[in-house]
C-alpha cells in the first residue's frame, strides 16, 4: 500500500520523501481539522452529559 | 517439452541470478505475502490514527478551547470595563457571567457561562446548570446552589486537577462587581452520571440539610474517561465588593 504510493511518487528519492512528508501533513490536517471533531462525539470516550449525548 | 519449459521458468523466478529485471521481481511477491504486508501496513495505519486521536483529544481540542475561551473572557473584562459607569446594569449572559478562582487547582481563572451542553463546555469554559436543575446564580444574592460543570480532559480541562482540593480550600467567583468566597466543605471522589441530586439547591449527598449559599463544582472522573463524576461542594464564606483595581480578596494572593 505504502510502497505502492511510494513507486508511484515523481522525482528521485529526496523529492519522494518531500512530497510524503506534505501528504502525512496534509492527511494529519484533515482528520485534526474534519475528521476527529466529527468524530469525537459519536465515541464513547467523552460522555460527559446525561442529556445531551 | 511444456512441462520442461514451465519448470526451466519457474526457477527462474526463485533464482537469485542477475536477471534481465531484478526490481520487476521484488516488486512481485506472492499474493499471500501481498494480503498480509497490506494487511499489517492497515493495522500500523489504524494504530497511528489511534494514536493521533488521542493528541487531538488531551492536546489539541485543549489548544482550540483555550484560545476561545481567552478571547471570549476579553470580551467579559472589556464589556465590564464598558460598562463600569453605568451603574449596576442587567446580567450579562450571553458572553460568560464572571470568572472562577480556584487555587488549588492553578488553572488560573476559568470563565463561567450559561449551560452545561457540550457546545458550551468545548469552548474552554465552566457551565452553570440550567437542566435537571437551575443554577442559583450567586449575583441573585439569593439561597441556593451555584452547580458547575468543566470538562477533566480535553476542550480546555478546566477541571482536571479537581482532585487536589481539599476541605477548606477557597473558590471563589469572580464578577464585575464583587468577589464570592467560598469555601470547600465536602467532596464526593466517585458519583454515578445519573447521581443529579448533587446539584439540588441543598445537596444532601454534602451533608447539608438547610438552604444556603452552595457552590457545586461537578466533573469526570477517573481521569481520561467520563465514567464518573467527582463533586466538589463550598460554601459562601463572604462576598466582597470590587475595588478599583480590581485587588484580588486574601484567598488568591
Amino acid at each position: 500500500m505504502y510502497g505502492w504510493i511510494w513507486r508511484h511518487l515523481p522525482g528521485n528519492a529526496w523529492v519522494r520523501a518531500l512530497i510524503s512528508v506534505l501528504l502525512v501533513l496534509a492527511v494529519v490536517y484533515v482528520l485534526f481539522q474534519y475528521v476527529f471533531p466529527w468524530a469525537e462525539p459519536l465515541l464513547p470516550f467523552n460522555d460527559v452529559t446525561v442529556d445531551n449525548q | 517439452m511444456a512441462a520442461t519449459a514451465d519448470e526451466n521458468e519457474a526457477t527462474d523466478e526463485t533464482t537469485a541470478a542477475p536477471g534481465p529485471e531484478p526490481a520487476e521481481r521484488r516488486r512481485r511477491p506472492g499474493r499471500i505475502a501481498q494480503a498480509v504486508s497490506v494487511f499489517g501496513e492497515l493495522l500500523i495505519t489504524l494504530g497511528v490514527l489511534l494514536g493521533l486521536f488521542v493528541v487531538y483529544s488531551l492536546w489539541w481540542t485543549n489548544v482550540l478551547a483555550d484560545r476561545k475561551a481567552d478571547r471570549q473572557a476579553d470580551k467579559v473584562r472589556q464589556h465590564w470595563a464598558q460598562q463600569k459607569d453605568s451603574g449596576p446594569g442587567a446580567l450579562d449572559t450571553k458572553d460568560g457571567i464572571g470568572f472562577l478562582h480556584v487555587p488549588a487547582m492553578k488553572n488560573g481563572t476559568v470563565l463561567v457561562e450559561k449551560g452545561t451542553g457540550t457546545d458550551v463546555l468545548n469552548g474552554g469554559v465552566a457551565g452553570y446548570y440550567t437542566d435537571p436543575v437551575k443554577a442559583t446564580l450567586p449575583t441573585t444574592g439569593k439561597e441556593g446552589n451555584f452547580a458547575l460543570a468543566a470538562h477533566r480532559d480535553g476542550h480546555g480541562a478546566k477541571f482536571h486537577n479537581i482532585d487536589k482540593l481539599e476541605k477548606g480550600d477557597p473558590i471563589v467567583f469572580e464578577t464585575r462587581d464583587d468577589w464570592y468566597v467560598y469555601k470547600v466543605f465536602a467532596i464526593l471522589p466517585e458519583t454515578s452520571k445519573y447521581d443529579i441530586g448533587v446539584v439540588d439547591p441543598v445537596p444532601e449527598e454534602s451533608g447539608k440539610k438547610k438552604a444556603g449559599h452552595y457552590i457545586t463544582l461537578t466533573t469526570c472522573t477517573p481521569v481520561y474517561t467520563s465514567r464518573y463524576r467527582y463533586v466538589v461542594w463550598g460554601e459562601l464564606v463572604r462576598v466582597q465588593k470590587v475595588d478599583g483595581k480590581r485587588t484580588p480578596p486574601a484567598e488568591l494572593r
